[in-house]
């Protein structure tokens, strides 16, 4: 949902392998912001049968899900997670059982995206740096790795990152803005990027080291065109 | 609070005044903690309109980023008081334990800072409260710092005190009380000293298990302020107050 920049969601939908594929939104860790759900909707209504999950406004009637949200999500093609706090967004979804229900989702082939806490969630471990110094939180454990988002954004996170993969969170990814790790099961299949620079690394402990390896991006864009017009 | 206070009532300041003067500082510092509701900009906007010229006001937010490098910690032990929103009793408490808040604001209670709220952010304080957090009414526990059930909205959202009475008598909850919109029960410590509120014709309810039978008993609150409740009312000044409660052998807590 970048403005103006239709190329990671394009690749996401693309993925679901359905002319018209059943989207939803799962906003949990902006607090359910209302304009984040307008953007979504803005964004992938015109071409997907789109609904949300709101675990704020569940009575209020905002067009949200209603119901049983766990069949909804079990039914769905791709569950799109916004970002926000991934501390917020996996106390939410543990007290309302979401997580298992993600986890189950998964098993059966729905397609799980998200960016930023809307990515850390996947991971067993995550940086997050929303309060405070950056802090290592445990995600849903999925995917048997650590992830570190924003990594060109804030530089703090990138040497934070490789203290905690040195003192012993285990090896994973980092991630910057415009990048998106897409994963096959538990196995990295691709890095995509909707901006000509934007990289992505594995980060993993060597002989007493961190050594952070660019992986190989393929970005979604026209190449020749884009960096021309940069 | 049952209900009542700048998120509910915008143009009757009689309960967040009692909350300030709770503090017994000119300006306190007062945060807002939107998280029942998801932080949403509309609530916050309503604090600092009520709060902004009589108190140093700052909010937390637990979803969007303040880009401030200070602790949890460091940001809620320097208030006076505290000031809990509406909105979801199960996701506040989640969030909160998440984030380690729930300690945290466990330490501010015992060091004396004004704990407040309505709706989800007052059931929080108690052994458990009613939340509609997952549509229809169910019981929930709380933090359990203060004893007993609270159920709020008793009568704009009458839905709850079945739920509640019928949780007390089979032993989910522990006995408590149902407040009105617009009533506040306050607690020094874990008792419970004055029942007021900034509606006429409002009530609060109390109910104990004896014996396999529930015991209701009704309380008639104090009503803040003159005759308050009326757009435009003034807010009382301290020592007026205490002038009156003097004079007319008021409760003085």
């Amino acid at each position: 949902m970048e403005a103006g920049n239709p190329l990671l969601d394009d690749y996401v939908l693309g993925l679901t392998g359905t002319e018209r594929p059943r989207v939803c939104f799962v906003p949990t860790a902006s607090g359910d912001a209302d304009h984040y759900i307008v953007r979504f909707y803005r964004t992938f209504a015109g071409r997907c049968d789109a609904s949300h999950v709101s675990l704020f406004r569940r009575d209020r009637g905002h067009g949200a899900v209603e119901g049983d949200v766990e069949q909804h999500l079990l039914a769905q093609d791709l569950v799109y997670v916004g970002g926000g706090s991934v501390v917020s967004l996996l106390g939410a979804w543990r007290a309302h059982g979401l997580d298992r229900v993600l986890k189950q989702a998964w098993r059966r082939g729905v397609v799980l995206c998200g960016l930023s806490a809307g990515s850390l969630c996947w991971f067993t471990e995550a940086v997050s740096a929303f309060h405070g110094a950056p802090t290592v939180v445990r995600g849903l454990g999925l995917l048997p790795h650590s992830n570190c988002v924003h990594y060109d954004g804030e530089p703090e996170r990138r040497a934070e990152y490789r203290r905690f993969v040195g003192d012993g969170v285990r090896p994973g990814y980092a991630v910057d803005d415009g990048a998106a790790l897409h994963f096959v099961h538990r196995e990295l299949r691709r890095v995509v990027s909707s901006r000509p620079r934007a990289g992505a690394y594995r980060v993993e402990p060597t002989d007493g080291d961190v050594v952070e390896t660019p992986l190989p991006v393929s970005y979604l864009g026209d190449m020749r065109r884009d960096l021309a017009l940069a | 609070m049952g209900g009542g206070g700048f998120t509910m009532e915008p143009d009757n300041p009689a309960l967040d005044d009692l909350v300030l003067s709770l503090t017994d500082k000119p300006a306190p510092r007062v945060l807002f903690l939107p998280t029942a509701s998801g932080d949403p900009t509309g609530q916050i906007t309503a604090f600092y309109g009520r709060f902004g010229r009589t108190a140093a006001a700052t909010h937390l937010s637990l979803f969007r980023r303040h880009g401030s490098a200070r602790s949890l910690a460091d940001i809620v032990l320097e208030q006076d008081a505290i000031y809990v929103g509406g909105g979801s009793m199960r996701n506040l408490l989640a969030i909160w334990r998440a984030h380690g808040l729930d300690e945290l604001l466990a330490e501010a209670w015992r060091r004396g800072i004004v704990l407040a709220g309505l709706s989800a952010g007052a059931m929080c304080w108690f052994a458990g409260g009613v939340t509609c957090s997952g549509g229809p009414p169910e019981p929930m526990e709380g933090l359990g710092l203060l004893p007993g059930s609270f159920t709020v909205h008793a009568d704009g959202e009458p839905e709850r005190l079945p739920v509640w009475l019928a949780a007390v008598r089979a032993g989910a909850l522990p006995g408590g009380w149902a407040a009105d919109d617009g009533v506040g029960l306050l607690f020094r410590g874990t008792r419970m000293t004055r029942v007021v509120s900034s509606r006429p014709g409002t009530a609060a309810l109390r109910v104990e298990l004896v014996a396999g039978e529930l015991v209701r008993h009704r309380i008639v609150p104090e009503l803040l302020g003159d005759r308050a409740g009326g757009p435009g009312s003034r807010p009382v000044p301290d020592d007026v107050r205490e002038l009156r409660a003097l004079r007319y052998g008021g409760r003085r807590d």
